[in-house]
């Protein structure tokens, strides 16, 4: 049997709570970068941030199904001498755990693959190419968890970098908000590799992790204040 | 040298300087306050007219232009939108 769960007894439901708090802050900005798309068409980096927020959510989302089981009933025959007997078992299916890992996973690294490409451009080829590598390695590392982790880890330093570089050209607090945000969300994943190590790993992991959201929230909220102050300038 | 401005920052131009006069503008003032050309200045006035976001008024034998209601929320959208577009460095 694969251990795919990492998480400690006590710490069951909590985790969701931290998922559907990532989802709601993911289409929070997923909501305002499509609502701003509308008004510029022209910059399609709207959509694309619109896209790869969305696809985390629903990432999240599916991350979230592996927590339930579906349970249904079979009916089976049993010969006891000259007596047949026919009776029903509940039995339960774990095929919701393994797609939702599966999708999870796969819509994680092709949303934070579309955010890195907002800022290292790529073209078709190679974002068909990615995609592709993406959804191999994820189907191929159900027995190897950390692979995934590592990966996400890789794409998030490269954000994070990008978030560097804009911060160092508009020095605001916004900017520098996202940057801690993502530093926090980077961190989480490097602690995410080693959760097979200790459950309690897996928690703090979980807690940074919320953290980095409530960050990129408050990044959001900071980023429509901003804009609203400006006007009574 | 700057660079060229865009469409939407020349559309936040034009309601940032209406609003800044107090929500009405000679077209002239406008004109040079926003840098536009008579042309340009024309052709971005009749889209924003017929988008209900700004409106001429006759005072005095003289000409205005007044920013409307969804004209000022337009620009506060505008202006979160190029503050969000700052921060996620798009």
């Amino acid at each position: 049997m694969l251990q795919l769960v990492y998480s400690p007894r006590w710490f069951y439901g909590k985790d969701i709570v931290i998922d559907i708090v990532s989802i709601v802050v993911l289409l929070c900005v997923a909501w305002f970068s499509l609502k701003y798309y509308r008004i510029n068409k022209r910059n399609k980096n709207y959509l694309l941030l619109c896209f790869g927020f969305g696809l985390m959510a629903l990432g999240f989302l599916f991350k979230i199904i592996t927590n339930f089981t579906i349970y249904y009933y079979v009916l089976e025959t049993r010969h006891l001498g000259f007596i047949t007997l026919t009776y029903s078992v509940l039995r339960a299916s774990n095929i919701l755990f393994f797609v939702g890992f599966l999708m999870y996973r796969i819509l994680m690294l092709i949303g934070l693959y579309i955010l890195y490409s907002i800022y290292i451009k790529q073209s078709r080829i190679s974002v068909a190419i990615m995609v592709y590598l993406i959804t191999v390695l994820t189907y191929f590392s159900r027995n190897a968890y950390y692979v995934f982790h590592i990966t996400s880890l890789m794409l998030l330093c490269a954000i994070t970098w990008q978030y560097y570089v804009n911060f160092t050209k508009t020095r605001n607090l916004a900017t520098k908000t996202l940057l801690f945000s993502f530093t926090i969300i980077t961190l989480s994943q490097l602690l995410f590799v080693f959760v097979g190590l200790s459950q309690t790993l897996y928690v703090v992991a979980e807690l940074i992790q919320l953290l980095g959201y409530l960050g990129l929230f408050l990044t959001l909220m900071r980023t429509l204040k901003d804009g609203k102050k400006k006007r009574k300038e | 040298m700057g660079r060229r401005r865009e469409r939407s920052d020349i559309i936040l131009d034009i309601l940032s300087v209406i609003q800044s006069k107090g929500g009405k503008i000679k077209p002239t003032h406008l004109m040079y306050k926003a840098n536009l050309s008579h042309n340009q200045m024309r052709a971005y006035l009749s889209e924003l007219i017929q988008k209900g976001l700004v409106e001429t008024l006759q005072e005095e034998n003289h000409e205005y232009i007044t920013i409307t209601q969804p004209g000022l929320k337009f620009l506060m959208q505008m202006r979160q939108m190029k503050e969000f577009e700052k921060t996620f460095g798009l």
